[in-house]
This record gives structure tokens, sequence and C-alpha cells, in this order.
């Protein structure tokens, strides 16, 4: 059987993606830092309630007040904190499962690709503190040094008022 | 209806505290009514709502309300529940309309309250339904700066004398410029705390260098923020004041740097530096040479639920808050530093900032400890700094000190009760207006 180019990328990015899933539920924060590039946005815009006739201002441009934009440097903040023994948000640690399919992926030019991937999160937290959060994340990705990294995500979490306590979890 | 319960949750000898107020469900239900429903409650900013016909969906309490611009430029706060069986009219999150259609039986109503159009007006309802009657239920709304207020008590008292002097430190933030601010957001998120947890952590800058250690480290490492610990809190020359039922912190500054906020880091301090400098004459005479110079407010909170400027703890039950959070930023400002500033507040205080993100398991077992047979009865300590506040010479409210104290918190306890055991808004304590507001600025901007 031959395998297309699209299908060639899917069976790469495919386990890419897991291996993803299973940095972030084993709790290996600097690994999975090193699976995004230097010049990274990680972006996860707002979902407003309007009507389907202005579905174009549903989700929040890059320049609103956003939930997360972080660059290389706020990214590995983000985890430097974790390793300080006092976020308290997160220290007991959240439970997490990552589960992610749906899996699209297309080549763009100049060797980066585009993939887009669902995911169902499950956090547990403290007692009896949980959350299912859903979504989807759009990459863009390239290889660097043979090996792919994400250059951008952009989170689009379904919710329009978040139902956790927080977000200290990644996605 | 039997006399209004007198409650005495405080004891201002000691600062012991009725924890049972932050769980207990009859006690919430009669801050609804005491509380949300008299004061003038935070609800919007103009800006959300630039253009005619706008309209932004927005909370007084647990009411939802419409915050809208009628055809001729009025803002009206509107009860978004139809006179009829009281399915929301609006289920946007905003938008321009000039009429919003109840989705259950077709009433129609004009963003000015009015009720349009009803189906079967004759065929129906046989020419007796008394339409003027059946608008949508207005609040009162005043603006201050471009935030937008609303209360629906008609005897409440006017925005102006509600904000009374704390107006005076405001103003060093929400008044500086001729153009006015600009309100990004929100973002909203379910915290499991009760309301008065967040609000009244605004004064509380003790907790700062232990629940907020971890990222200020990171911060300083990273982005050379200047670094915080016990010491610098306690040594820290800031004040701590609590005017008319809002707390207030402050820093007096000598040294005419830029107040420091979120998004201030080695990297952009140049920037900040310079708008400082460019725009120091304009602020000299919106509020005069003193205050321009000398005040620059911190954190605060503006009575009952106006958390950091401009952020809204909008309750849901006791043990439930829903938290909105915008960044307002000054419409004449570069873009450069309007990102920052947007960044550092989203970065920091949103749902996953580094900062917030370890607040709300402390306020969570604050809420929760109030619940427990055992942990309902014990009271909370909040003592410090009892005996060292009082007025100033030359700022007005009640002045702790030491920046770091409890005096605010257990002043907006005694105002919560002042509200709790009030029969009228007459019997609500207002203190007279003594700053001297200096400059050009008014409570219109």
């Amino acid at each position: 059987m031959t395998v297309t180019a699209r299908q060639a990328l899917w069976l790469e990015l495919m386990p890419f993606y897991i291996h993803e899933a299973w940095l972030l539920d084993e709790r290996r924060f600097k690994e999975w830092l090193d699976l995004f590039t230097d010049d990274v946005l990680y972006f996860m815009p707002r979902r407003k309630n309007v009507l389907r006739r202005e579905a174009h201002r549903e989700v929040t441009p890059l320049g609103d007040l956003s939930l997360i934009e972080d660059d290389r440097r706020y990214l590995e903040m983000r985890v430097a904190r974790l390793d300080t023994g006092m976020a308290w948000g997160e220290d007991p640690p959240s439970r997490t499962r990552h589960l992610i399919g749906n899996l699209v992926a297309e080549p763009l030019s100049k060797g980066e690709v585009k993939a887009k991937t669902a995911f169902l999160v499950y956090r547990s937290h403290l007692e009896t503190d949980h959350q299912l959060l859903a979504g989807s994340r759009e990459d863009v990705l390239r290889r660097v040094n043979g090996a792919w990294k994400i250059s951008k995500r952009t989170i689009l979490l379904d919710a329009n008022v978040l139902l956790d306590k927080n977000l200290s979890i990644f996605l | 209806m039997g006399a209004t319960q007198k409650y005495s949750i405080i004891d201002p000898a000691t600062g012991k505290i009725d924890r049972r107020i932050f769980s207990d469900q009859a006690i919430y239900d009669q801050e609804m009514e005491k509380i949300f429903g008299r004061a003038w409650l935070m609800i919007g900013h103009e800006s959300l709502v630039p253009e005619v016909n706008d309209f932004f969906h927005t909370y007084m309490g647990e009411d939802p309300v419409i915050l809208s611009r009628d055809g001729q430029g009025r803002l009206h706060a509107l009860l978004n529940m139809c006179r009829h069986r009281g399915n929301r009219v609006v289920r946007c999150d905003d938008g321009n309309a000039t009429r919003f259609m109840c989705t259950y039986h077709g009433w129609s109503y004009g963003n000015d309250g009015k009720l349009e159009h009803v189906p079967g007006t004759s065929e129906a309802y046989y020419d007796a339904l008394d339409k003027p009657s059946l608008g949508l239920v207005q609040a009162r709304v005043e603006t201050y700066a471009g935030i937008v207020f609303a209360t629906w008590a008609e005897d409440a008292p006017s925005l102006e004398a509600f904000l009374g002097d704390a107006r005076w430190y405001l103003d060093t933030v929400f008044n500086r410029r001729d153009g006015g601010m600009q309100a990004l957001g929100p973002m909203k998120w379910l915290e499991p705390v009760n309301w008065k947890t967040m609000v009244d952590n605004c004064s509380d800058n003790y907790h700062v260098p232990t629940t907020h250690l971890s990222s200020a480290r990171v911060q300083t490492r990273y982005l050379g923020r200047p670094p915080l610990s016990h010491k610098d809190q306690f040594e820290s020359p800031n004040k701590h004041v609590f005017v008319n039922g809002h707390s207030i912190t402050f820093r007096e500054a000598p040294d005419n740097t830029p107040r420091y906020v979120h998004g201030i880091s080695k990297d952009t301090f140049p920037l900040f530096l310079a708008y400082h400098e460019a725009t120091l004459p304009e602020v000299e005479r919106r509020l005069g040479a003193f205050r321009a110079r000398h005040v620059q407010l911190g954190n605060h909170s503006i009575f009952p639920n106006g958390v950091l400027g401009f952020r809204l703890a909008l309750p849901r039950g006791p043990l439930q808050t829903e938290f909105w959070h915008f960044v307002l930023l000054e419409k004449g400002a570069p873009e450069a530093l309007k990102r920052a500033i947007r960044i550092g507040s989203q970065a920091n205080n949103g749902a996953a900032g580094l900062f917030e993100q370890d607040d709300v398991d402390n306020w969570r077992q604050v809420t929760a400890a109030s619940k427990s047979r055992l942990g309902r009865r014990i009271s909370q300590d909040l003592s410090m700094g009892l005996g060292h506040a009082g007025p100033h010479p030359e700022y007005p409210g009640v002045v702790s000190e030491r920046y770091i104290s409890e005096n605010n918190q257990r002043l907006f306890y005694q105002r919560w009760e002042e509200f709790m055991n009030a029969e009228s808004w007459a019997e609500i304590p207002i203190a007279p207006i003594t700053a001297r507001f200096e400059g050009t600025a008014t409570i219109r901007g």
C-alpha cells in the first residue's frame, strides 16, 4: 500500500501529539517546552457569545484581551515557577489526562506545516476539584535539527465563562 | 415584614470576624437585598458601548443587565428580563441593535427599554395590555471617568457622594488623560469562593510575598522585576487608607518614576518612563501638581465588589463567584505601551495568570472552612494594626501607619454591617467630601 504525502505527514505528527500528551500528563514540563521553537507564540483568545451572522466576532483577535498570549520567555516562566516549590496553585499538582485526536495536517510553504487537533483534557486537583476542558489547537510546526517543533499554537477553548477555578495546567 | 435583622459580625476592638458571612445562604440572600440591591455597582465602561445602539451584557449582582447606548447616545442599564414571562431578551455578550426581541413570544423592546411591539395586542390581548408600564426595568446610571455604575436604589446618593474622597485617589489612574480610557475584555471564570474573599484581598498586601513568591521570583529572574520579600513589604512607605467604604493603597512617589503595573519589566521600563514624562504636563493640568507627581494608586477595591480597578466579583451564591477581568488602557498611549500593560494584566491576573493562579485556593479554603460545623464557629482574626490608623494631614480617609495592615479589611466589614443593618439609604453613613480636587478633571472625565 502506498502512502500519500498527506498521510505520511499524519503518520509523523500523530505520534508527536501523543508524545506531547504523555509529557504533560507525566508532568515532564521541561521536555514539553522543548517541543516549541524559540520564537513561539502560544495563544488562547476569548470566545464570545455572538449571533451566527456575526460569527467573525466570536473569537477575539490578537491584540484584544486574551486568556494566554505567551512568548517563549513566558512559557519558560510558567514552567520555572513550578520548580520553586512555592507554586501553591499547582503544589500539590493537578492530575491531568490529555486525550488528543481529530488530527488534520497539511503542508504550508517553506517546509512549515499546519496541524489542528481536538482535545479533551480532564483535570483533577486536590480532593474533589475537577473539570473537563475541551477545545482545539491549531499549530504551525517546522523542523528544527530534524525534529518537529511548534512555532505557533492557537488554542480555542470550548468555553465562554471558564468553569474551572483557574487555568493552571497546559493545553 | 419584621424589622431589619441586625448583624454584628466584626468586633472592632479585637478584629474578630464571624466567618459565617462567607458561607451562610441566609446572609448571602440579605447581601443581595441590602448591598447589591442598594449600592452603586460597577457594570461596565463607556468604551464598551461607544456607538449609538451598542449594547453590552453585564450583571448587577446576580441580575443580568443590558448596558445600552440608545439612539440619542444616552446610557441605560436595563434588567435583561422580558416583562411577560421573564426570558432574557439579550443572549449575546455584546452587539449593536435598535431593538431587543424576546425569543419566546416576540415582545420587542427599544434599546431604551420601552416596550414597542407585542404580537396580538388586539387579537389576543383585547388592547388591554398596559404597555407603558411593561418596559424593561431600569436602574439609575451614572459614570465616573467613563466607568459606568448603576443602582436599583432610587434613594441612593449621587455616585459622586458614594465614591467620596476615594475619587481623589482613583483619579490618579482612571482620570489622567483628556482622551479617556478603552476597556478590553472581559475574560470570565467561576471561582469556588465567597465574593468578599476576593474583594477584601485587595488591601491585603500581606499575602503577596507568600502567595505569589514563586511568580515574583521567576519574574525577577526573567523580566528584571524588583524582588519581593516580606522585608520590602513591611518597610514599604506605601500607604493603606480607607475612604467612605472603599479600600485604597497608594505610593507617595517622590521620585517621579511611573506607577508600577504588571507589564513593567527591564525591557519595557523605558517606554513607561517616556510616556510618564511626556504626559505629566497634561496630568498636572487635570489633577493638580500634587496628585500628578506624588500619588500613585496601588491595589484597591470599590465597595462592594469592584476589584483592582476594573474587575468584577459577581456573586453566584455564598460559595461561588464569577470573576470578570477587564483591562483599561489610556486611549492616547502608544501601541507598544498598551500592549505591555495588556500582556502584563492578562499574564499575571487573568484566569491563567501567573499571580492569579495561586490566589484561588487560599480564598476557597477560607470560604469552605466557614461551612463545617466546628470551623464556622471559630472566628477569623483580622487584628493586624488595630489602633494604628487615623486621619492624616495630607491624605483623605483613615490612613494606617503602616502599608501592611488589616485596617481596610476591618473597615470593609464594618461598612458591610452599615449596609446590612440599614432600613434604608437614610441610615447608611456617607463621609462628606473633604479632599481638594485640584485640576480640571471632573467626575465625567
